[in-house]
């Protein structure tokens, strides 16, 4: 806390209150107490007191206790002598003012001087005064107006809104402040002066039209009426958050929370700015300043920064409209406002239909990785200064001079920042532009990372497909889809030869990284589990526990996938499973897996294990990759993968086996898992992991054989795959029993399984 | 020999929920309608409590229906023309409730807007002295258009808004926030899903006991099997005491059996299947008696007669069983 700040608060505080009494005291003097105070066309009498300390003010008498109120809330000013925390004072001083600044509005009010007069001023739509003829400022906004716009800001039409107080650096900044906050439907209240000068003169004197209909409200041009927002927040809290009058902290929370609002200072800040500025903390709402003040950056009563300074001159950019759009884009940064891009931006038809689209060679006016070229798509986090959201770059040639059905290297380099986000779920995201940019119809996306093949059809160029259309999809569709980890991104797309080369080096150091902490990811070294119930629908007691050495069987969740998701939909199918205590770390019993497998199914599965077949293992809904099932006979245990449609030594194809592996049953010797689970050191490891695989569908061998080699080794049996039959060796288990007899395989020597 | 009759000791009731308010609370019904705070699963009163008696309520459209059955049609004749007038007829026919629905045009073929919708709400309320139920077309656009103009319209009438559904419900609950109004929480059978939704408009501070939740259903013979299953999983995970899936539940079985052929069709139909009218009212109040056993609080249906044939099953069904049977 600026010790700077909190004296200069702390005095403009004072002062207000004691303008604030001898206002009141006037008043009282000439009209007498039983003068009715209103504000108009509301039901919450003034509204910010009656939020903060439930005082319903009906006359003016009925403010001189409530000024006696304000008046215990100042505290001294902080001697130049201590130092010391000051922000308990500070926040005290800033509601004082609050309730000093509406106590003062009020008086105005019978005194006939609020709202403020602006001769010749008019409104699309505003606060009806029918006593007045003349020009006016729009006072406080109206409880019609309040739900209407309320009830935007609660579903989120209407992100939040800005407090701008004071003047712009002049006319041009003041209107392109304004337009990117409409741009981004921020609702904006405006109110102060710098010498006498206000935004609203400024916005006059350019011709842009203010009021209700175009979401700029000029409440007055001095610095209490912004008053005027505090009483929109709260009343927004009374409305749509169900708090009462007196219940400041329910309403500084839900305005935290649920009000997306800041307070942009232009020009110079004095004592008065101070103590309202204080006030405004309180909501939970910030301060950014384009001048040099103190700044208070620890996070805590705001949910992120509360004053920032960002000096207007000072800011980095081409020009001052430039510097307008970086001071608004910082400010939306430090309330963390979540914007929301609705459409895709491309001249070509998108949705998931089109995601399984192909283009043929025919069809085809140009490709990017495959046989003739290179490319890959990286995506990595960074500070959030270092993203300029929405930004597009295209580095190098476009694809008008390569030959029809040609070829050219790419590089899609995607840098994201977030509040949220984490370095592990780069790949998470990563992973997605293959489904976004299959999204676009004409357009054909495979493989990921360096082996990405991207085919872009001639009928999507004729219709204006363009290189920087990846960049257009990407950055609306993580914003939609993503917004929840993702607050900025920006797309550069690389085709000049060299720096794809060189990015390409880079992002290579990348994957490796992240193969490496894949690896290093083991269920021992985390502290949460992630459920997953979204095949609840079909199997309403299948729950999966998804770990980090073994996914979801179905193969599309992995742990980091589960943890993202959760980041992304705190109330949806996967829920973090705190561990708890270790109960049997061979079989995999832990009290927290355990416990919430047995609510998630209702009761019907009482315990499971994570590495085990042969005890309680994990109930499959119907999705699995492949069916583990016990071969007695043989002390083993067969794969068998979803595509093979042939016999199995079970005397069962996939199908009939299916039925008994899936609909959250839990039958020992049966388990639906993901193939990658196969590869996991935790495969069944209770029984004996991978060695005791006797058969399996040469589906898999032949998929993966890369991956089962290095198991393999792993397991100290380098040709343990030529040692497991598959559909083309046997289909029996007589034929098998010989098999693994002439094969020597490792199963027919270990423990018996059961 | 005497048989004793086991019984369940269930940890968690279903939420209380009023629709409409009376003067003393704002509004203009006569009467408000109490339903939920069930103890035990349907009926069973010798293990629990059903304080409040399931309740059927009359779907009226704002405008004479396109594509209703020509049985409908007859049954509510010229009334159907304003909807104030079928409101009133439905609250002669027996109804608890009024269910109103906009469909996307009116009688002119313009898209219907939000100052029709204010103006059928407006008829309905002055007609009738039940708690009204206002349902969009079910497109989220219009819905959150048409719903925002009907909760002002009809602010402190604790009227119940709908449909939230998982990508539309922000803009209906905000308005059900701002004007004390209930909202219809509608998810495709599945008990997740629900419990899902209710998570996320009570998350919006919406208090649960202003929620009904429509887990949706088939009407007999198109899936009613699939949607009885899921209301009765909801309605165990209540009594277990899953707060979330605490809330009374709402079906729109009119909706669903006008769609089967059965109810349809007159003509053409084998002999056996016997008289149309008789079979279309039949379907309806059979699928709505059905959905009643697996929990349904609130039916809604579209025939008056089957209003009355539901109204007769409830009575006799709360008759208390006693304790251990005979």
């Amino acid at each position: 806390m600026s010790k700077y700040i909190a004296t200069r608060a702390l005095r403009g505080a004072t002062g207000l209150v004691r303008e604030a009494d001898e206002m009141l005291t006037k008043a009282i003097a000439e009209k007498g107490p039983e003068t009715p105070v209103v504000f108009p066309n509301t039901a919450y009498f003034l509204p910010t007191i009656l939020g903060l300390t439930g005082r319903e003010i009906e006359t003016l008498g009925d403010l001189v206790p409530l000024l006696e109120r304000a008046k215990s809330l100042l505290h001294p000013v902080p001697p130049a002598s201590l130092w010391k925390p000051y922000l308990g004072e500070t926040l005290d001083a800033g509601v004082a003012t609050l309730l000093a600044a509406e106590a003062i509005e009020g008086v105005r009010f019978v005194n006939g001087v609020q709202p403020e007069l602006f001769p010749g001023f008019e409104m699309g739509g505003a606060t009806e005064y029918p006593h007045l003829e003349e020009g006016h400022l729009n006072g406080p906004i109206d409880d019609i107006q309040l739900r209407s716009w309320g009830i935007q800001l609660v579903d989120g039409r209407m992100p939040g809104f800005a407090a701008i107080v004071g003047c712009a650096k002049n006319n041009k900044v003041a209107v392109q402040i304004v337009r990117e906050l409409q741009q981004r439907s921020i609702l904006i209240f405006l109110a102060g002066n710098v010498n006498g000068r206000s935004i609203i003169h400024q916005l006059q004197e350019e011709g842009v039209e203010m009021g209700y209909d175009t979401y700029i409200v000029p409440f007055g041009t001095d610095t209490l009426s912004a008053i005027y927002a505090i009483g929109f927040a709260t009343r927004a809290a009374l409305t749509f958050g169900g708090m009462k009058g007196g219940q400041p902290r329910n309403i500084f929370l839900y305005n935290k929370f649920r009000v997306f609002a800041f307070v942009l200072a232009l020009g110079e800040v004095d004592d008065l700015k101070y103590a309202a500025a204080a006030g405004a903390i309180s909501y939970g709402f910030p301060v950014i300043a384009d001048t040099v003040i103190p700044e208070i950056l620890p996070t805590g009563v705001t949910r992120y920064e509360h004053v920032i300074s960002m000096p207007f001159d000072e800011i980095e950019a081409d020009d001052d409209l430039d510097r307008a759009r970086k001071l608004v884009q910082k400010a939306i940064e430090v309330r963390g406002l979540k914007l929301q891009i609705t459409e895709v931006p491309v001249p070509v038809p998108y949705g998931s239909a089109f995601e399984g689209e192909v283009v043929r060679k025919n069809d085809m006016r140009i490709e990017f990785g495959g046989k003739y070229s290179r490319a890959f798509e990286y995506l990595y986090m960074t500070e959030m200064d270092k993203v300029e959201d929405g930004k597009i770059e295209i580095v190098g040639a476009g694809f008008d001079d390569v030959p029809d059905k040609g070829a050219m290297d790419l590089g899609i380099v995607i840098r994201v920042a977030g509040r949220k986000m984490q370095m592990d779920f780069e790949p998470v995201l990563e992973r997605q532009v293959h489904y976004f940019i299959n999204g676009a119809s004409g357009i054909q996306h495979i493989g990921q990372r360096d082996i990405t093949w991207i085919r872009i059809s001639k009928n999507a160029v004729e219709k204006g497909f363009d290189l920087n259309h990846f960049g257009e999809i990407l950055i609306a569709r993580f914003h939609a889809d993503f917004g929840a980890i993702v607050d900025k991104i920006e797309v550069t797309i690389y085709t000049e030869p060299k720096l794809v080369e060189e990015w390409l080096a880079t992002a290579r150091k990348a994957y490796d990284y992240r193969n490496r902490r894949l690896a290093d990811l083991t269920d021992e070294a985390v502290d949460d589990f992630y459920s997953c119930t979204l095949c609840q629908s079909f199997a309403p007691d299948h729950v999966c526990v998804v770990t980090p050495q073994r996914l979801g069987l179905c193969g599309a969740y992995n742990w980091l996938d589960c943890k993202a998701s959760f980041q992304i939909n705190p109330t949806g199918p996967n829920q973090p499973i705190p561990k708890g205590t270790c109960i049997d770390p061979v079989k995999g019993y832990w009290t927290g897996s355990t416990e919430f497998t047995r609510k998630a199914s209702h009761g019907t599965v009482e315990d499971v294990t994570m590495y085990s077949i042969m005890e309680n293992p994990m109930t499959a809904c119907g999705c699995f990759e492949c069916i583990v099932m016990l071969i007695p006979e043989a002390n083993g245990v067969m794969v068998v993968s979803r595509e093979d449609v042939s016999m199995t030594p079970a005397g069962m194809t996939f199908s009939t086996l299916a039925g008994m592996a899936g609909g959250g049953l839990q039958t020992p010797g049966v388990m639906g898992i993901g193939k990658y689970y196969l590869t996991s050191p935790k495969f069944i490891s209770a029984d004996g992991g991978f060695k005791r695989i006797v058969w399996m569908s040469s589906f898999l061998k032949e998929s993966m054989a890369e991956e089962f080699k290095a198991v393999a080794e792993r397991e100290g049996v380098p040709d343990l795959l030529d040692r497991i039959a598959d559909e083309t060796d046997c289909t029996e288990v007589d034929g098998l029993l010989e098999f693994l007899a002439e094969k020597e395989h490792p199963a027919m020597t270990m423990d018996v399984m059961f | 020999m005497p048989v004793k009759i086991p019984m369940e000791k269930w940890a968690g009731s279903v939420r209380t929920v009023t629709l409409g308010a009376t003067a003393a609370d704002g509004g203009t019904r006569q009467h408000t309608v109490t339903v939920g705070g069930e103890t035990t699963l349907p009926f069973l009163h010798f293990e629990g409590e059903i304080p409040n008696r399931p309740v059927v309520a009359t779907e009226i459209q704002d405008r004479r229906p396109d594509g209703w059955s020509e049985l409908l049609m007859e049954a509510w004749g010229d009334r159907m023309n304003d909807p104030g007038d079928w409101a009133k007829a439905a609250e002669e026919a027996g109804a608890d409730l009024i269910a109103l629905t906009f469909g996307l045009t009116g009688l002119d073929g313009q898209p219907t807007s939000a100052e029709s919708a204010r103006l059928a709400v407006r008829k309905v309320l002055d007609a009738t002295g039940l708690p009204v139920m206002v349902s969009g077309p079910g497109q989220a656009e219009v819905d959150n258009e048409l719903l925002v103009a009907v909760a002002e319209e009809g602010a402190g009438e604790r009227l119940v808004l709908g449909y939230c559904e998982d990508r539309n419900y922000r803009t209906i609950v905000a308005a059900a926030l701002g004007h004390g109004h209930l909202v219809h929480a509608r998810t495709a059978m599945d008990v997740n899903l629900a419990k899902q939704l209710n998570i996320l408009i009570n998350d919006m501070q919406l208090p649960l006991d202003r929620i009904i939740m429509d887990p949706t259903t088939g009407a007999l013979g198109y899936g009613i099997e699939y949607g009885y299953s899921v209301m009765e999983r909801l309605r165990l995970a209540a009594l277990q005491g899953d707060s979330m899936t605490q809330l009374p539940m709402l079906v729109t079985v009119g909706e669903e059996t006008w769609k089967a052929k059965e109810s349809k069709v007159g003509q053409g139909v084998p002999e056996t299947w016997g008289v149309w009218e008789e079979r279309a009212i039949n379907w309806e109040a059979v699928t709505a008696s059905s959905l009643i056993q697996s929990g349904a609080d609130i039916v809604v249906v579209r025939h008056p007669e089957s209003v009355k044939r539901v109204h007769a099953v409830i009575d006799s069904m709360m008759t208390a069983n006693d304790r251990g049977g005979s």
